[in-house]
């Protein structure tokens, strides 16, 4: 017993030497050096490593048929698009130098830049370019970018440096679906399978970086790629950790095993600013996100399909403290589906104000009234009770306690259910068994919301799930689709923000930002964020040499 | 009878603690509208997260509702799900184990195979299932655990009866013509009655563990009510800055469990002949 006790006594210390001494290896010249000022500036310099985390592990790194987040993340940063937006979100040549509309619209030329190169260093030509459409659109790849290039009716490559497509009718989001696809490498992947190709994992690709390595479930590792078409990078490595847990991924961040994060309002207002220790070592940025929180009615569903009512709800809940009280501040109050100060979003129309009177007169007029005094309202008999769904996302719950009690105040009786995503997805929204939703849209940078709102789009699993059915709309969303004057389809989408607000078939709850942490050993990022965001610009960041980690190189 | 077992139960030290803890949590959990210092579901977005202060005794959450007042009524909600629960399943477990201990034959047998199957699947996980079907509330959550719980009782009782059914005065009342149902409920249940409570008691502390656990699972009892179980779920997010959103919580699982499993102990070494511990 004594010796056992002795023997773990004994490991425990070299265990714990062990690890001091890997701790000691492992740490960075800056926290030998703690003296050196963080907010200094220094010089750009290229090298060294940054370290990122990441909760999901890609399904593959050909993100036309992963289509998922953990999936573009990197490979956003392996392959390059036709086209891209700058950071004022203007689009600008990504592996094209010019492209020309034609005058009827409906085909667009693109001449590619000279000498572009493949990691690899084979040439990259406009054949890579329809080869990659051929994926997209081919039935076998199933992708779901697919529907937005079945419209080109026709797509050519005459010569080496210029692609050609022709649509059947003018399409306003075009250019807006070519900056979205990554072109792959026909050299590597024609005539596979690209649902089994190893490439998926071992992509080779023409942009900043390409992959070192991929431990599954663990990293992923990239470093600069000599060819890349957009010249190079300063960082010399990209390191993706994966850590699930949200907990976890901030320990690590605050034990500087980590660079960068992805923060909730709590972390970014109350937890970092109030240890001096950390907020001396991270730099926080806050971006408005494309993104919105709303609440959403069953259309289908009595009596959501009241306007009465569903404005009435729309005044009774007040938004203001949803963002105070969820968002700790960080959101906007909205009132078109658009991200705030965008030429898209209508700066005429004001969010519904914050008047229970109102929202109680409304009820009445639409013939609701507390006959037997319980404090909740009837109609017919019924006592005006609905459940509102959501999946487990803490800002989604608890603006859904704070909805409760705002419509308990009017005399609504909700009850909560917050479900994960998977299920939620699977059991509410694709079968429509749900009477209000509390959800968010992330969006698009073009305008078009056809999927959302056109009341063609309500099959099961299709986006239109509230059931919305409205007449102009439709037409204001065909029309947007077709108009390429970007001033003449400003003002169609604005009307068609005018009419939803008034429709009110959503309660727009905010828009909320984009929070970040990144170690301020990270120089070079624009801050305050434009337009595009702070990682417009990432390849410009860099980490100057006294600040960097202590790197084995093996 | 039973009070002076329940006396001779109580002269043991430690389920006279777990006598006492149990006691004092039951108190304040009936006192709960009356000592809470505040609505549990008074939102204050002025007062997110504050530390534990004299104004708020345990800090207030992410809502700036008050931790302690939530606490207090959160008690209620696991000691209602607890009792209500073993309730249930001992009921079950009463009847099915009397039946399969008594008719013998082929219903023991059908019986038994039954608890078999249902002891192979993990509890937590058919719960899990069951209530994935279910709207989640807490009288679904008591029917489920209720409903998957019942196989140990089950088993008890039967060991039970099968072994009074051989004794001379059960032999000497179906003799003089007594009826199965007084054979089972005036005298089997009584003498059987010290173990069934023994295991009652310690499935509550089972029971009060399964419910935090569902609901910290986001399955159990549904916001805006409180319960130990989702106050646990909401600190988990800060728990290295807002540690009152899980210590006292967590702390007051402990306690009570602590409290149900010495009073169990405790009873069961009191009042079982067999124990070897018996003082």
């Amino acid at each position: 017993m004594m010796t056992n006790t002795s023997h773990c006594l004994l490991k425990t210390v070299s265990t714990l030497l062990i690890s001091l001494c890997i701790s000691a290896c492992g740490s960075s010249d800056y926290a030998a050096n703690s003296d050196i000022d963080l907010n200094k500036s220094f010089a750009s310099e290229a090298g060294g490593s940054l370290i990122n985390a990441m909760t999901g592990e890609p399904s593959g790194l050909i993100s036309m048929i992963a289509g998922e987040s953990a999936s573009s993340a990197i490979s956003s940063n392996i392959f390059n698009s036709l086209l891209k937006y700058d950071k004022n979100l203007e689009l600008e040549g990504d592996l094209v130098e010019r492209w020309q509309i034609s005058a009827d619209q409906k085909t667009i030329v693109f001449t590619l830049k000279p000498n572009l190169k493949w990691a690899d260093n084979k040439p990259l030509t406009s054949a890579d370019v329809l080869f990659t459409w051929q994926a997209v659109t081919d039935e076998k790849t199933a992708s779901p970018y697919a529907s937005d290039f079945q419209l080109v009716k026709k797509a050519e490559a005459p010569d080496p440096l210029t692609f050609k497509v022709t649509y059947a009718e003018a399409y306003a989001p075009a250019l807006d679906s070519w900056a979205g696809l990554q072109i792959l490498p026909k050299h590597l992947l024609q005539g596979q399978d690209l649902h089994t190709t190893a490439f998926a994992r071992k992509p080779v690709g023409s942009h900043y970086y390409k992959l070192d390595s991929w431990a599954h479930g663990e990293n992923l590792k990239l470093s600069r790629n000599p060819n890349s078409v957009l010249g190079q990078a300063k960082i010399e490595q990209l390191i993706s950790r994966i850590i699930p847990d949200n907990s976890a991924q901030f320990l690590e961040l605050m034990a500087d095993n980590i660079d960068y994060m992805g923060l909730d309002p709590i972390k970014y207002s109350r937890i970092i600013p109030a240890r001096p220790e950390l907020q001396q070592k991270l730099a926080l940025y806050k971006e408005l996100g494309n993104s919105y929180t709303y609440m959403g009615f069953n259309l289908k569903h009595k009596p959501f399909d009241d306007k009465r009512v569903r404005l009435a709800i729309n005044y009774a809940i007040d938004k203001q403290e949803i963002i105070d009280g969820v968002y700790l501040g960080l959101g906007i109050n909205i009132a078109s589906p658009y991200k705030p100060g965008t030429r898209w979003s209508n700066p005429a129309l004001q969010p519904y104000p914050y008047d229970p009177a109102k929202a109680r007169a409304l009820l009445k007029e639409a013939g609701f009234a507390d006959n037997d005094g319980d404090g909740i309202l009837e109609r017919d008999g019924k006592p005006f009770a609905f459940e509102i769904v959501t999946n487990q996302n803490k800002e989604r719950e608890k603006s859904a306690v704070l909805i409760q009690r705002r419509l308990k105040e009017v005399g609504i009786d909700v009850k909560i259910r917050a479900i994960e995503w998977a299920s939620f997805i699977s059991r509410f929204i694709k079968t429509g068994d749900f009477d209000v939703v509390v959800l968010g849209w992330g969006l698009g940078l073009d305008p078009d919301q056809y999927n959302i709102w056109h009341s063609s789009q309500q099959a099961p699993g299709q986006f239109n799930f509230i059931g919305y059915n409205n007449p102009t709309i439709d037409k204001l969303l065909e029309q947007g689709r077709v108009e390429l004057n970007p001033d003449k389809r400003m003002k169609i989408y604005h009307e068609f923000a005018r009419v939803l607000l008034e429709d009110s078939p959503i309660v727009y709850l905010s828009a909320g930002y984009g929070l970040t942490a990144i170690h301020k050993r990270v120089k070079g990022i624009d801050d305050p964020a434009p337009p595009a965001g702070i990682g417009h610009n990432s390849h410009e960041w860099y980490i100057p040499q006294p600040l960097r980690r202590n790197e084995i190189n093996q | 009878m039973h009070k002076s077992l329940f006396k001779k139960a109580l002269s043991n030290p430690l389920a006279y603690a777990g006598f006492i803890i149990i006691s004092l949590i039951f108190l304040l959990a009936m006192l709960a509208p009356l000592i809470s210092p505040y609505d549990p579901n008074e939102i204050n977005v002025k007062a997110i997260l504050l530390s534990p202060s004299l104004q708020h005794w345990m800090g207030t959450d992410g809502l700036g509702r008050d931790v302690l007042s939530r606490m207090l009524h959160g008690g209620r909600v696991s000691l209602l799900v607890g009792l209500v629960a073993v309730g249930i399943s001992t009921l079950i477990g009463i009847i099915l184990g009397a039946i399969a201990g008594f008719y013998r034959g082929w219903v023991d047998v059908f019986i038994m195979r039954l608890v078999d199957v249902m002891l192979s699947i993990p509890s937590f996980f058919l719960i899990l299932a069951v209530i994935a079907f279910l709207t989640p509330s807490i009288i679904n959550i008591m029917i489920v655990i209720g409903l998957t719980s019942w196989m140990g009782v089950t088993r008890l009782v039967r060991a039970e009866f099968l072994s009074l059914c051989d004794r001379e005065y059960i032999l000497a009342s179906r003799t003089l013509g007594a009826k199965d149902v007084r054979l089972i409920f005036r005298h089997l249940l009584p003498n059987s009655l010290t173990p069934i409570i023994v295991s009652a008691v310690l499935g509550v502390a089972g029971a009060v563990l399964m419910e935090s656990g569902l609901s910290f699972l986001g399955l159990g009892v549904q916001a805006p009510q409180a319960s130990w179980g989702n106050i646990l779920t909401d600190g988990k997010e800060y728990i290295q800055f807002a540690w009152w959103l899980s210590l006292f919580p967590g702390l007051a699982i402990l306690i009570t469990v602590l409290g149900y499993n010495l009073l169990g102990e405790g009873l069961r070494d009191a009042l079982d002949p067999r124990s070897g511990s018996q003082r």
